[in-house]
């Protein structure tokens, strides 16, 4: 199939979803009250951006995001590192972390609103405690793609620990790295979301989660569309990127 | 001086980590609210057996419901999708896309559309494991060698023949490690699910009892939960090692890399 | 289509002829228009020899034999195999060999070569007595219920043959089974071959890229030449039978792979 006719039918099938959602409920075969049709949430959706109360969650939910981020990445990068880099701390603890990811975090958040109360601190603490967990595993995992042969070849031409690290491991690696990145946000993002959820009275997470419970639908999916679109925007975006850090790669 | 043996370092560590339960709050190091003794929490739990029991019942419950959903659907749909050169190509990325898509933010519309009874946890806990065992399942059909079928038609199989006799058992190994990601994904779902808004279930007791403040109840059944998963990741690998011993050496190789066992990017849970 | 003045035109009766190939053409859709794969095939090959076709990479052997097999369809000519055409793969007159062994992980080594009886239904005991005996031709008695993983390329290679041979197929189709082999392992394995084949007579049509392989192994030689394919030489391997790995020092062998290689580099 040519890239067009892909995109065509994509296009298509978007058509028949949306028109679904506005056709349906109108039509009275879905109930509105619980799905409004889609022009009435879009109608919502403009209106909530102008109000400040929307306005503020969003930019709270976005700092937290943003430091829970910054706070994430290098304690889970140096930990994946460690693990990946140093065979015997890497033997004990590869094992391990099988079971930590099939452990659900979320029931540590009691343990952060305890500590923390409720607030900006608990929210970021708890989402970089999770975020650092899936940038351990990605930092190893990159880590561990380098090519050993690379390194032989690297080495054997008198290249010194600095240049391999530059010259082979940062290239090889940025790839990977940067798809680490995009996933630790999807997580990040998550837990934050999860956070806002649970026990806060900030944030568009709670927003939402407020909406839920007065049966406020139009709200709800309208905050729902926004935030599904900026996840999928950041997404494609770091896609796009690493698409063109990696064309070498098979 | 020799290394300890990586696995007995585990256990220390596990057995320090208990310890340090027990003893960090008897000392006052740590106040009770914030972190009960490992002592008191199983003394709780005790005492309150049949609550949690009958909790972790309701929670089983939404968990294999779920599953059905995740691991049923997303296995067949990632099959589909994976196997079939014009759906994975159409729609393959628009799935990768949507997993972006933080899924608990649905979880107000599930409890609006549903309660904050049984079937909203199910219906979440459903979708938030279909995309990650729909994903995997789609990447793990590829690996399938395309020569078996080769072979098998060469041989005179017929098309049935084809899918039962060689399709289905390359993909064995393909199923169980979707099967295992989504009772995970699931039981992370689940969970989530019953602390945000519920009215029964292991995570509902752990919201009920923080709101009262009652730090013992909760860490009950925060360690039901652990031990939970825990069991449950034992039990999926039990099984998996068991059926699938000759799991590597049906796929097609993989680009050889690194250095000893590499660890592979999984698609977990955010929860 | 020109043929070379040493072209044999030994056209066997048709009794006596395991494969005839007449007039075959292939081309396929290209990005560009269609582009011819093989032009104008025909060859003969009578029953028991063992004859073995080479060729430079992307001259189409592979596509030949598998439409020998009855994988693929040719889109012009007739191929027939002991007198009846190949729409479709039938293991009971050919059977087929490939470069990748392709056993079936999840399977035994007896369970892979008994593999085409048990889609055709037939009962256990004779299943079992018939991957029994090929398991010992092959030379592989007391591995039978190891599995693929636990075996070596060789070994793997072996009971690929086995496979092949279960159903006793009058013709046994082979597509570069050594390739994937160390040099060592391949002579010996060659050699295996030979004594198989000399204890069940079967026509075999060889498909390799190794000039060495060709004269060691074959009774006939088809020289193929490069995209598109077409036999350029036919060559009698005047070798005497049982072949001795001796036999590739001596000068015979020498000219015999020098002409086969001097055909090849006009065309490539």
């Amino acid at each position: 199939m040519t890239r067009t006719q892909i995109i065509v039918i994509r296009l298509v099938l978007l058509a028949l979803v949306l028109g679904a959602w506005e056709g349906l409920p109108r039509a009275g075969i879905i109930n509105p009250l619980l799905l409004p049709p889609l022009s009435d949430v879009l109608v919502m959706l403009v209106d909530l951006i102008r109000r400040p109360m929307v306005q503020e969650a969003v930019a709270v939910t976005a700092l937290e995001v943003i430091v829970a981020f910054i706070i994430a990445v290098p304690i889970g990068a140096a930990a994946g590192i460690l693990i990946a880099e140093n065979e015997y701390i890497g033997d004990i603890c590869k094992p391990m972390l099988f079971y930590v990811f099939s452990i659900p975090k979320s029931i540590f958040l009691p343990m952060f609103i305890l500590v923390f109360g409720i607030g900006f601190q608990q929210k970021v603490a708890y989402a970089a405690f999770t975020t650092a967990f899936v940038v351990l595993m990605s930092a190893a995992a990159a880590v561990e793609s380098v090519r050993s042969d690379h390194i032989m070849v690297a080495r054997s031409y008198g290249a010194t620990k600095t240049q391999i690290l530059f010259r082979v491991y940062v290239p090889s690696m940025l790839p990977i790295l940067l798809e680490a990145l995009r996933i630790a946000m999807i997580f990040n993002f998550t837990g934050v979301m999860i956070a806002e959820m649970y026990a806060s009275r900030t944030g568009i997470g709670h927003l939402i989660a407020n909406w839920g419970e007065n049966f406020q639908m139009p709200q709800l999916f309208a905050g729902v569309i926004v935030l599904s679109a900026v996840a999928i925007v950041f997404n494609e975006a770091v896609r796009a990127l690493e698409a063109k850090c990696s064309t070498w790669r098979t | 001086m020799r290394r300890p043996d990586p696995a007995a370092v585990r256990w220390m560590i596990l057995a320090a980590l208990l310890a340090l339960w027990e003893v960090v709050p008897l000392t006052g190091a740590l106040p009770e609210l914030f972190l009960p003794s490992l002592s008191k929490t199983l003394t709780v739990l005790y005492i309150d057996r049949h609550i949690y029991f009958a909790a972790l019942l309701v929670t089983l419950y939404e968990v294999a419901l779920s599953m059905l959903i995740a691991c049923g659907l997303g296995i067949l749909i990632g099959a589909l999708v994976g196997g079939l050169a014009m759906l994975r190509e159409l729609l393959l990325p628009v799935f990768s896309s949507l997993y972006a898509v933080p899924i608990v933010i649905l979880y107000p519309v599930f409890t609006a559309w549903f309660g904050i009874g049984s079937s909203s946890k199910i219906a979440f806990a459903g979708i938030y494991g279909f995309f990650p065992v729909m994903l995997s399942t789609a990447a793990g059909i590829r690996t399938i060698d395309p020569q078996f079928l080769l072979a098998a038609r060469s041989m005179g199989a017929t098309l049935p023949q084809q899918i039962t006799r060689v399709i289905i058992p390359a993909s064995l190994p393909t199923v169980f490690a979707g099967l295992r990601l989504g009772g995970a994904l699931t039981i992370i779902g689940v969970v989530v699910a019953e602390m945000l808004t519920a009215s029964a279930g292991i995570g509902y007791l752990v919201t009920l009892n923080r709101t009262i403040l009652d730090s013992p109840r909760v860490f009950a059944a925060i360690l039901a939960i652990l031990v939970l998963s825990i069991a449950y990741y034992m039990l999926a690998r039990a099984l998996e090692s068991r059926m699938v011993v000759w799991q590597s050496a049906g796929r097609r190789q993989q680009q050889s890399s690194s250095r000893g066992e590499p660890v592979a990017v999984p698609t977990p849970a955010a929860a | 289509m020109q043929h070379l003045a040493n072209v044999s035109q030994l056209r066997a009766q048709a009794g006596e002829a395991a494969i005839e190939v007449e007039g075959l053409s292939h081309t396929y859709a290209g990005a560009n228009g269609s582009v011819p794969a093989l032009v104008d095939i025909s060859l003969s090959v009578r029953k028991g020899r063992f004859v073995v076709i080479v060729g430079p990479s992307g001259c189409g052997k592979t596509s030949l034999l598998m439409m020998l097999a009855g994988l693929r369809q040719q889109t012009d000519g007739a191929i027939l195999c002991h007198g009846q055409p190949m729409p479709k793969p039938d293991p009971e007159r050919v059977g087929v060999i490939f470069q990748e062994a392709s056993l079936f992980p999840w399977l035994t080594t007896l369970d892979n070569i008994e593999f085409p009886l048990s889609l055709r239904g037939t009962s256990r005991e004779e299943r079992r007595r018939r991957s029994q005996a090929m398991l010992s031709l092959v030379g592989l008695e007391g591995f039978g219920e190891r599995y693929p993983h636990e075996l070596s390329g060789g070994m793997k290679q072996r009971v690929s043959i086995a496979r092949g041979l279960v159903q006793d197929p009058p013709v046994l189709l082979m597509d570069e089974p050594f390739a994937a082999l160390d040099e060592q392992t391949r002579m010996t394995m060659g050699h295996e071959l030979l004594r198989i084949w000399s204890t069940t007579r079967k026509t075999v049509v060889f498909i390799t890229h190794s000039l060495t392989e060709a004269v060691y192994l074959a009774d006939e030689v088809l020289v193929m030449s490069a995209r598109p394919g077409r036999i350029i030489d036919h060559i009698e391997v005047e070798l005497p039978r049982p072949r001795t790995y001796e036999m590739m020092a001596t000068d015979v062998f020498g000219r015999l792979r020098d002409r086969i290689w001097q055909q090849i580099r006009k065309t490539a």
